[in-house]
Order: structure tokens, then sequence, then C-alpha cells
């Protein structure tokens, strides 16, 4: 059994890897298109930066009074802006060069500026940011720019609570808000946002990369079982001296194999992409979840692999039944397709809530489908409730029992040769 | 005594077609036997019953005394099956795939070798062995096949359309293999063809078959002088009522 299980084994591997549509789909896309994506969006990243980096702004001195002088100077010293002074009387004189030079912005400071201030009274300031067509650097240049402005106002403010004797924190702040989360009935010291986002950079991963690894073995097993029929090979492997159990069994791992080093090729590409962006990543957040009890234990662990696993073999087996109604590959792909809504459900649903704020009958579907279970595994691991994922494990390991033997039913018996859904045409006649 | 292949009032159904109605013969172990008619006479459904792949709807069929659906996983070990429009994984290399054959049956890496060399020596592909399947010919690709279903000298080989897409001086080459394998190996073949000249020249005994009924059955000199024809075209023309 060993023996014909290994052969069957390395044979779909080799079939497999060396399909050219399952190389380039499952392996060397993923490691070229991701890295290929991530290097784009950083290149126009570092791009965004660099013209931050280096923003010039054009300034008319209609006032030419200390606040005036105050303002450049503060463009300059904390934008750290190349500042251009505009000889002109009004925008309307050089909005046309201003639009053909690289000025972000040009700041028109009337007469009575400094006046104005120096009184206590609003003062009026206009501000024209260059428009070339947006784009991140663009908008980025001239948010650096309107942070300056209120900086400068900012300063402003305090100052005239210090001349009034005023606390300007008092004033500006009048409550010191702090917020912290509680953790599995512990309070911390860690703001809710932090927590917030970080479950979020986990939970919107997990989901994913569990659907794409599901899809993934399911289109492999698919299409193992579905070339056999389009390339005429099932019969003879079915007239070879090893039990069908055998025969199904290879195919399933052959798949999962190939499945995982299709999700591992995926895992780097996706990684390599996020890791492109320079933020939203949990590094940046200082948080030591290990301290906090939110760091998935040993056991954790264990169980999501678990709980992944049975429902891997899950959706193979139900790929293998579904395929065998097929006459060829993309016949089979075509009725994948209908198992893809179950696996989209509980991924769309589990991202955007929790699974217990949604309705019974919701919930009672959502638990039905095999897929949900890792996917709440995943959660528990973090929030510590086992329980769920251990009561998933035994559903899922049911659920695929029964699909299993489903499938060795079919493999046993003539139906994995006469089998198909029909579609309105009627089956030729045997010689 | 027990025959290499029994078959006894033999029905399948498909739905309402009756694919076989009632077939009987018997193969004597270490003969040529083979099962000639025209297309949808019921030889590959007969074919596919012998080698468990399907099952009968009433009667039996037994190889060397396994019922082939209560004791297929013994029947399979005493057979190979060559359908007739069989393919072969296209991403291995020749020799791979018949490695990944031999295997179910070879019993040491020494045994794997010797198979496989023989095979390389009825399918005269040599060299070719070494380049993946997907690059043959369709002759290339059932010499391949014929080969597979012999190297392991199977105690009953079941071949389908044997000669099906060979050309003419191929075709004389596997006929010749088969002959041999019978002769020297103590193979028996059954094998079914709808080119009655080829089977006369190849089998010791045949059988025809005519819309899932054997309307005639014994040596081709036999049936020949019973009908007084000259060639088995002749013989099946009168028994199927056309001439």
């Amino acid at each position: 059994m060993l023996k014909g299980l290994r052969n069957i084994v390395t044979k779909e591997v080799k079939e497999l890897v060396r399909d050219p549509r399952i190389l380039l789909g499952i392996i060397i896309a993923p490691l070229l298109i991701f890295p290929l994506m991530g290097f784009m969006i950083r290149t126009s990243q570092e791009a965004a930066v660099e013209s931050i980096r280096n923003i010039s702004v054009g300034v008319i001195d209609l006032d030419q009074g200390v606040f005036a002088q105050n303002l450049t100077d503060t463009l300059r010293l904390y934008g750290n802006f190349r500042v251009e002074e505009l000889a002109a009387s009004g925008i309307d004189e050089v909005a046309g060069e201003v639009q053909n030079s690289n000025l972000t912005a040009v700041i028109v400071m009337p007469s009575g500026f400094s006046q104005n201030l120096t009184n206590g009274e609003r003062a009026e300031l206009k501000v024209y940011g260059v428009f070339r067509g947006g784009g991140v650097a663009e908008s980025g240049a001239f948010a650096a720019v309107n942070s300056v402005l209120q900086l400068f106002e900012e300063t402003l403010t305090k100052q005239r609570l210090l001349d009034a004797s005023l606390d300007p924190a008092a004033v500006l702040e009048p409550i010191d808000v702090s917020a912290r989360s509680i953790v599995r009935g512990e309070p911390t010291n860690i703001n809710p946002d932090t927590l917030f986002a970080l479950a979020m950079s986990q939970f919107f991963g997990f989901p994913f990369s569990i659907m794409l690894l599901i899809i993934l073995a399911m289109q492999l097993a698919s299409t193992s079982v579905a070339s056999e029929k389009e390339e005429k090979t099932l019969e003879t492997l079915l007239s070879l001296p090893i039990s069908r159990f055998t025969i199904l069994v290879g195919k399933l791992m052959g798949s999962v194999i190939v499945a995982a080093v299709g999700a591992v090729a995926t895992i780097v590409g996706v990684v390599y992409y996020v890791g492109s962006f320079s933020f939203g990543t949990t590094a940046q957040i200082p948080v030591d979840l290990t301290q906090i009890g939110l760091s998935p234990g040993l056991l954790g662990y264990a169980l999501l692999g678990v709980s992944l696993f049975v429902s891997l073999l899950s959706a193979l087996a139900l790929a293998v039944v579904v395929s065998v109604f097929a006459e060829d590959v993309r016949g089979a792909q075509s009725l994948l397709g209908f198992l893809y809504l179950p696996l989209f459900l509980p991924m769309l649903a589990l991202l955007f809530t929790d699974i217990n704020a949604l309705p019974l009958a919701v919930r009672i579907v959502l638990l039905a489908i095999p897929f949900t279970h890792p996917m709440l595994a995943a959660r528990a691991m973090l929030t510590g409730e086992y329980f769920t994922a251990i009561w998933g494990i035994a559903y899922v390991s049911i659920f695929t029992l029964a699909v299993l033997y489903a499938a060795a039913r079919i493999f046993a018996t003539e139906k994995i040769l006469t089998a198909k859904i029909s579609l309105g045409k009627k089956r030729p006649r045997e010689d | 005594m027990v025959h290499a292949v029994e078959v006894d009032r033999l029905e399948k159904r498909f739905k309402e077609i009756v694919a076989l109605d009632g077939l009987t013969f018997r193969v004597e172990e270490g003969t040529i036997f083979g099962l000639i008619g025209p297309n949808g006479a019921g030889k590959t459904t007969t074919l596919r019953i012998i080698s468990t792949l399907i099952s009968p709807t009433s009667g039996s069929a037994r190889v060397f005394g396994h019922d082939v659906v209560t004791e297929a996983s013994e029947t399979r070990k005493l057979i190979t099956y060559l359908p007739e429009d069989a393919g072969a994984y296209k991403n291995l290399s020749g020799r791979e795939y018949l490695q990944f054959m031999g295997r179910f049956g070879s019993q040491s890496e020494k045994d794997l070798d010797d198979m496989v060399e023989d095979a390389s020596k009825i399918s005269g592909l040599g060299e070719r062995l070494r380049d993946k399947v997907k690059t043959y010919s369709k002759g290339m690709k059932r010499r391949l096949l014929v080969a597979r279903a012999l190297m392991n000298k199977p105690k009953l080989a079941v071949l389908d359309e044997p000669t099906s897409g060979l050309d003419v001086l191929h075709a004389y080459h596997v006929r010749g293999i088969i002959k041999q394998y019978v002769k020297d190996e103590g193979v028996t073949v059954l094998l079914s063809s709808h080119n009655m000249l080829e089977v006369e020249h190849l089998c010791d005994r045949v059988a025809l078959i005519n819309k899932g009924k054997i309307v005639a059955e014994g040596t081709p000199a036999e049936l020949k002088t019973k009908h007084k024809a000259t060639n088995l075209e002749e013989v099946f023309a009168q028994v199927a009522g056309l001439a």
C-alpha cells in the first residue's frame, strides 16, 4: 500500500509541477506579480517622499510686516521648504507662471496681516495649492505646507493665551482623555485603537491566506482528477493492481504538497508586497503581545494547524467529488466555481464582524460551512477561546470523513468513469 | 479446467441501451482470442467488464477463476488493460511513465529495470523514451502503451484495438511482439478489433460480435470453411445478414 501510495504521490507531484499552467499560475506568478506590485508601489512612494523633501513654496508678501516675515521664516526653518518670494500685487499676475513652475503652493499675505494679528484680531491668509493632476506626491506636499501653517497658527494661539495669563493646555485640551483596553478580563495600558489595528491586520491576513491555500488546493485536486479523464489515462490507472482508495489518497496528497508549495510562494510574494508599504505594518505598533496574553501559545498554533488541515482535506475531497462529474479540466474548473461561494462567504462575513454578532440563521449557515472554522480558529488563537477551535475541528473532521467516504465510494464504482453532469447532450453509446 | 477467461451470459445495460445481450465465451490460457465486430457492437464494454472497470448488469466474468466483480483486486493482479483511446501522462518522460506503471507489479528495482528494458525493445522508442510524452506522435504514444501492457508479462493482456493509430510497419511490428509474448512468455491475450483481416492473421480463436451478441465463434479457418468465405470479413457479412 505504502509503495503504491508513494508511487502515485510522486507521479502526481511531477505531473502537476511540470504542467506549465500550474507552474506558472500557482508558483511563478505569485512570486513575480506580488513583488512586482510591491516594487511599483514602493517606487512611487519613494518618489512621493522625495517630492515632499523638495517642496518649494511661493510667497506674495503684500504686508511686509513682522508676522509676515515670521511666517516666511517658519516655512523655511520648520518646513524646510524652499521659499520663493514672488514680486506681484496678486495671484492673478503670476498664476500662469506658477502653474508651469515647480511650486507646490503660493501663500498670499494681504496688506494688514501683521497689523490684525498685533491687534488680536483675525487675519486673512490665502493659500493656493497648485493642481497638476493630483496623486499621492502632490497631495502629500500640499499637506506638508498646510501642517506648517497650522503649526504657525498654534504658536500664535498659545502666545495669545499666555498674554491673557491662561494655561494653553487647559484651554485647548480641557479634558485629558486616556484610552486603555481590557484584555481577557485584565486592564492594560494599551490604546484600544492600537489593538484594533493589530487585530485587523491579523484578521485580514489569516482568512485571506487560508482562502488562497484552499482555492489552490481545490484547483489542483480537480485538475488531477479531470486531466486523467481528459488525457484518457484514468481507465489504465483504475485497472492497475492498487486499491482505489490509495489512488484517491495519492491524488489528495499530491495536491496538498503542490498547494503548500504554491501557498508558500504566494505568502512570500504577499509578505514582500505588504512589506513594500511604509505604513500599516504591525511592526510600528509598540505592543508586547506576550505580556498582555494575546500571543498565541503552542496549543493555539497546533489547533490552527489541525483546523486548517482538516478543512483543506474537506475542500480537496469536495473538489474530487465535483471533478468526477466533469469530462475535462475546463469542465471541472467550471463546476468548482460552485464551491467558491461558500469559501468567500465566511471570509467576507468574518472580516467585518464577529460571528456572534450575526443573526442566528446566518450563524448556522456559516458554521455549517467547513471553511469557516479555520478562520474562527485563527481568531480564537488571539482570544484564547480554544473550545471554539476544538468544536470546529470535530465538526470539520466528521464533514471531511463523510465527503471522503463519498469520494471513495465514487472511486470504487464505475461512477468514476460514467458519472457526468448532463448539459443537455445525450451520452453516446459505448462500443 | 480453469480458463484464462470465462464469460457467462453477460449483460450490460446503460439505462435503456442494451450494450451486451447474453454474451458467453471462453479463452484458453496461452492463446490469442479476438473479439471482432463493427463500432458499437459491444467489444469495449466486454473488455471493460473483464478489466474490472465496469460491472455487468447480469451474468458473470471470471479471469483465471476470479470473479471480476467480487474478486476485482485479485483480477487486477493478473491483467493489464490497454484501452482503445488511452493516453499517457504527457508531462512525464516515456521512461518515467513506464517506471510509474512498472512499480505496481515489480518486486525489486532490478525487476523494474528489466521491465523498462523490455518495454524499450517492444516500443522501439529507444532514446526517445527520455523525452516527454507530450512530444510523441500518436503512433509513438500507442507503441509506448502497448509496451506498457506487455512489459510485466501479465497472465492476461486485455488489448482494445492494439494497433489503432499505427502505420502498416509499426502495426506489423506490434502484431509480431504480441505473438512472441504469447509463445515465449505464456501470456494470454484477449483483444478487440474491427480490422478483421488483422485478426485473422493474429488470433487463434475469434468471436464475431454484433449488437451485443456473439453471432459466430471458432478459429479463423473453421469460420471461413463453415461459411465458405475467403476471409473473416465475408464471414461477418454473412452472419450479420449483410450478404
